[in-house]
């Protein structure tokens, strides 16, 4: 089977390299426009984000888009087909080769940058000529109607794909070396009443990757081409191997071809023009001679365009158009400005009072509530739930003393408002004080992944007097265990296994070994339960757990129980009334003043 | 993007490395040369220096100036002197590397200083992929093979496209480049690591104020912006857009035997913004109003765009013509308009409206017209009598 056939047997998918939102829109109104049921985009490599903003028909949907080709998952690898690559000419080699690396059945792609420098195309030939259909470099790429939009191809308003028919599969293909005539010339076929079988802008540079004659080849071996339309320009030879294919008997169908450039006979030098193989070197490279090679051979080379555009009427293929597109669900689209979920759902309110009782709402009906608003899911696990109540009362406060607590209550004795203290208290948290968990998490998954001994784990991470977060108490030592690390502990006994609890515990093996103060702290001992415990009661991948600690989920652990503990400090502050707190002197330590001894 | 061609003082300084003893002159700098006798040559890619008398043989470094200076008097600015390097005729070669689509093809010829064009009968073709093709065509053409192996790595590493070295001496294992001439491919300057530089190349230079300011914008954007003077005292001004969509509409007009009247050449293509497509159109029309044609017309036309946005860069034309209806309507030119693609409606909508107000409309149309037809209508207009 040709590549056409298997794109028009449903051979869609896209990975785009780079970003241009508008190109990547326009393909999916193809597909929408064309009936496809979903879209032929599957994601886009793009370093910054994990997923971009789309419509689909008047929908939005969340397009994904990963670091590097290998990432994707693969229910999405498996239907790759083609590469569309909007990156630069610097990045464009480079990023072409990695993607035929990770997808090496990939059917084909396309290059939209304008400078790949020459050795960059000639290597990709080497590599991927003749298996592999690539349009470009430069150029707008690869349409298929109804089937494959692979770029800016036919344009990128809605009002252009339904004007140029490209959802309606015809029976003439069109080929050009510009990006732009290959739209005209796609509006040109749609004007003379008829519809593509294929279009491909090959591009204006010297070595395209798909030649004219591969082109030409496909063409010929297309049961769905009839006959093809040319546009070619100024300098290089490639018209006269087509000429010889047709001589050759190897391209047997009807062709009409313009050869712009005769506007260089009325300059002194020959020109270069805007494409880089337009420069004349050499007689033969004129527009004049290369339409008479082509004329001898066989094909229509008429010498002004609007007769080039006449002939495509004379082309066979249907001349009626059966069916007509609505672009209206297109049209007016609003963007939304921020993506999110329902947190709860309102149109389900429990059940609190049943027959004038209490309704049973089951045990930590709050924090299974607070789970599932944090992670995007119900808690499957009771063990989840009993470990959240757990490190929650223990987290709620932890006396006057720490910062976050004094903050809370000096703000409050200023005569602020609850929220404004509660904020003070809250921003003092940070990596000093309550916001090691999720440093903890980080370092137990480091750990774990890297499976290295932990003296050689704390030897790395402690390099230049680093601290290991989740190590270390100032009052609990060794022989003085904190109670609330002994209660966590327990916790170990539900699982099956805990490999991060353990390798927490083989950290502290080594760190007490230096110092008995250096225990595993709550922080680390909440940090590592916590991943056991999603891992093995809610199915956590170490991805997904690495993307929870990238989101300070860790952290949020923390917050929420404290944030009732400041509260509760800022009560008793209100309560007792005591006016505007101010420092005793006598407990600050004031440095002498040079000047006041002179 | 378009193959460029570096001095020859550049070219054999990447071919022959440290080794190489000659010294680049510019017009405007005093350079000290060591005693000897000297090769001196216009170095600015111009082809048949020796008929043109560019070249001047056995001078001494005291009588360097003396040979430039009736050069700089025609405009030339940039020399070369090389010690010479005394051969016998038997000794020369003729050798070229071109980069072509399946790698790197050679042509050699055992005579050196020939025209390959009118002598195709001495010249040898090979072909090369690899180090064993390098071995192969050293044996077979007795070039000394480190330096054949030398020439294609610096091919590869610096991005050249082509390079002739004729004549070639080959004397045993020595073999010196005594005329070379490289282009490069001027997509691989990134990718070359400052080998050569925009300065080592030559030829292409601005004629024009105006076309050197919009090769200084089309420096800073990744949209193409091109511009040529053509006749200064043309009657046909073009805003074009698009590679081959331009060269079109150009050849409508060569084609209707008005060729000698464009006044420029040149496209705005790859997505401009409004600031950069207005920065673009000052420049044309600038050079509209100083034409002394009796008769002008602006044509702004394009083929169906696939991604330009025609609201926003006509958004930028109708700042620029703004600037100057005034004296556009003084000088009765006309604007004749076709162009389609994304945002074509409200684009042609308000260039249609603003042409009618200044009275400065000669016609408009969009995709649905033929790409050629705002050109015809110009040339109608500048062709017929009466103003």
């Amino acid at each position: 089977m040709t590549i056409l056939e298997r794109i028009r047997n449903g051979e869609d998918g896209i990975l785009v390299i780079g970003n241009h939102a508008k190109i990547v829109q326009s393909i999916l109104d193809f597909d929408y426009l064309s009936g496809k049921e979903r879209p032929s985009v599957v994601g886009i490599i793009a370093g910054n984000r994990r997923a971009q903003k789309f419509f689909w028909g008047r929908e939005e949907f969340l397009l994904p888009c990963f670091a590097k080709p290998a990432l994707l998952p693969v229910e999405l690898a498996s239907r790759v087909r083609f590469m569309l690559n909007l990156q630069s000419g610097r990045r464009a080699f480079e990023t072409a080769v990695s993607f035929f690396e990770t997808f090496p059945k990939a059917l084909g792609g396309h290059l939209f940058a304008e400078n790949v420098p020459e050795r960059h195309a000639t290597e990709l030939i080497k590599r991927y000529g003749g298996t592999k259909l690539i349009a470009g470099p430069s150029g707008v790429g690869l349409l298929v109607p109804k089937f494959l939009k692979l770029g800016a191809i036919g344009g990128i308003d809605a009002v252009q794909i339904s004007e140029g028919r490209l959802t309606g599969a015809g029976s003439v293909a069109v080929v050009s070396t510009s990006g732009g005539m290959t739209n005209e010339l796609i509006h040109g076929v749609a004007r003379a009443g008829k519809e593509l079988s294929f279009a491909i802008s090959i591009g204006g540079d010297r070595f395209p990757i798909a030649s004219l004659t591969d082109v030409l080849t496909l063409a010929q071996e297309d049961p769905a081409t009839k006959a093809l339309v040319y546009f070619g320009e100024l300098g290089g030879e490639d018209e006269y191997e087509i000429a010889a294919m047709m001589k050759e008997k190897k391209f047997t169908k009807p062709l009409v071809a313009y050869i712009a450039g005769v506007i260089d006979e009325a300059f002194d030098e020959h020109m270069q023009f805007g494409h880089a193989k337009a420069l004349v070197a050499r007689q033969d490279e004129s527009a004049r001679a290369k339409r008479s090679a082509l004329r001898e051979a066989g094909a229509e080379a008429p010498d002004t365009f609007p007769e080039f555009l006449r002939a495509f009427t004379n082309l066979p293929g249907k001349e009626k158009r059966d069916t007509t597109i609505s672009i209206e669900p297109l049209m007016n689209r609003e963007k939304s400005i921020l993506s999110t979920r329902e947190i709860i759902d309102l149109e389900h309110a429990p059940t609190f009072i049943r027959g004038k009782k209490l309704a049973p709402a089951g045990a930590g009906a709050f924090v299974r509530a607070t789970l599932a608003a944090l992670l995007g899911k119900e808690p499957r696990s009771p063990v989840t739930s009993a470990f959240t109540e757990a490190l929650f009362t223990l987290s709620l406060d932890h006396g006057g003393a720490v910062s976050g607590a004094v903050n809370t209550m000096i703000t409050a004795r200023a005569g602020k408002d609850l929220v404004s203290s509660l904020a003070a208290g809250l921003l003092t948290i940070g990596p000093r004080f309550g916001g090691a968990v999720n440093d903890a998490a980080k370092a137990w998954q480091k750990g774990v992944s890297e499976g290295k001994p932990a003296s050689e784990f704390v030897e790395s991470e402690t390099k230049g007097g680093k601290l290991i977060l989740g190590i270390g108490h100032l009052k609990y030592r060794v022989g003085l265990d904190d109670p609330r690390v002994k209660a966590l502990s327990e916790f170990a006994s539900l699982l099956k296994k805990h490999p991060h609890y353990d390798f927490a515990r083989s950290v502290e093996k080594v760190t007490t070994a230096k110092n008995g103060n250096l225990i595993l702290n709550v922080d680390g001992t909440i940090a590592a339960l916590m991943l056991d415990i999603l891992s093995e009661c809610e199915g956590y991948s170490e991805a997904e757990l690495a993307e929870l600690a990238d989101a300070e989920f860790f952290n949020a652990l923390f917050v929420i129980p404290r944030s009732v503990g400041f509260i509760a400090h800022f009560m008793e502050q209100k309560r007792n009334d005591e006016g505007l707190f101010r420092l005793p002197e006598n407990l600050l330590f004031v440095r002498k003043d040079k000047k006041k001894d002179r | 993007m378009p193959r460029v061609k570096l001095t020859e003082y550049e070219a054999k300084r990447l071919i022959i490395g440290d080794a190489y003893r000659g010294v680049s002159l510019r017009a405007d700098a005093k350079t000290k040369i060591p005693a000897g006798k000297y090769v001196v040559k216009v170095d600015e890619g111009v082809k048949r220096r020796m008929k043109q008398g560019l070249v001047a043989l056995n001078v001494a470094p005291a009588d360097i100036g003396k040979t430039t200076a009736p050069w700089k008097k025609k405009g030339w600015t940039r020399f070369i002197a090389e010690p010479m390097v005394p051969h016998e005729e038997k000794d020369e070669r003729y050798l070229s590397l071109e980069r072509v689509r399946e790698g790197l093809r050679m042509l050699y010829a055992r005579e050196g200083g020939i025209e390959i064009e009118t002598h195709p009968e001495k010249v040898e073709r090979f072909s090369i992929a690899n180090s064993a093709d390098i071995a192969r065509i050293a044996k077979t053409t007795g070039l000394p093979e480190p330096f054949l192996a030398h020439l294609v790595e610096i091919f590869d590493k610096d991005f050249f496209s082509f390079l002739e070295i004729n004549p070639l001496i080959v004397n045993g294992e020595r073999a010196t480049p005594l005329d070379a001439a490289v282009l490069v491919d001027s997509a691989g300057a990134y990718f070359a690591r400052g080998a050569w530089s925009e300065d080592d190349i030559v030829g292409g230079k601005a004629k024009h104020a105006a076309e050197e300011r919009v090769a200084a914008l089309q420096a800073t954007t990744p949209a193409s912006l091109k511009l040529s003077v053509v006749n200064p005292d043309g009657s046909l001004f073009f805003l074009l857009s698009g590679g081959g969509g331009s060269i079109v509409i150009a050849d409508e007009a060569e084609l209707a035997g008005v060729g000698s009247e464009l006044g420029n050449y040149g496209e705005y293509s790859g997505g401009p913004t409004r600031e950069e497509t207005y920065l673009y159109a000052k420049e044309v029309l600038g050079l509209m109003l100083a034409s002394k044609a009796k008769k002008k017309a602006l044509v702004i036309a394009g083929g169906v765009a696939n991604f330009t946005d025609i609201k926003s860069t006509f958004a930028g034309i109708i700042d620029a013509l703004s600037e100057k209806a005034d004296a556009l309507r003084k000088a009765n030119v006309k604007v004749f308009v076709r162009r389609g693609g994304p945002n074509e409606r409200e684009g042609l909508a308000h260039m249609k409206e603003f042409l009618e107000r200044e009275k400065l409309l000669g016609s408009i149309a969009g995709s649905e017209a033929v790409i050629t037809e705002a050109v015809d209508e110009a040339i109608d207009f500048v062709k017929s009598a009466a103003v």
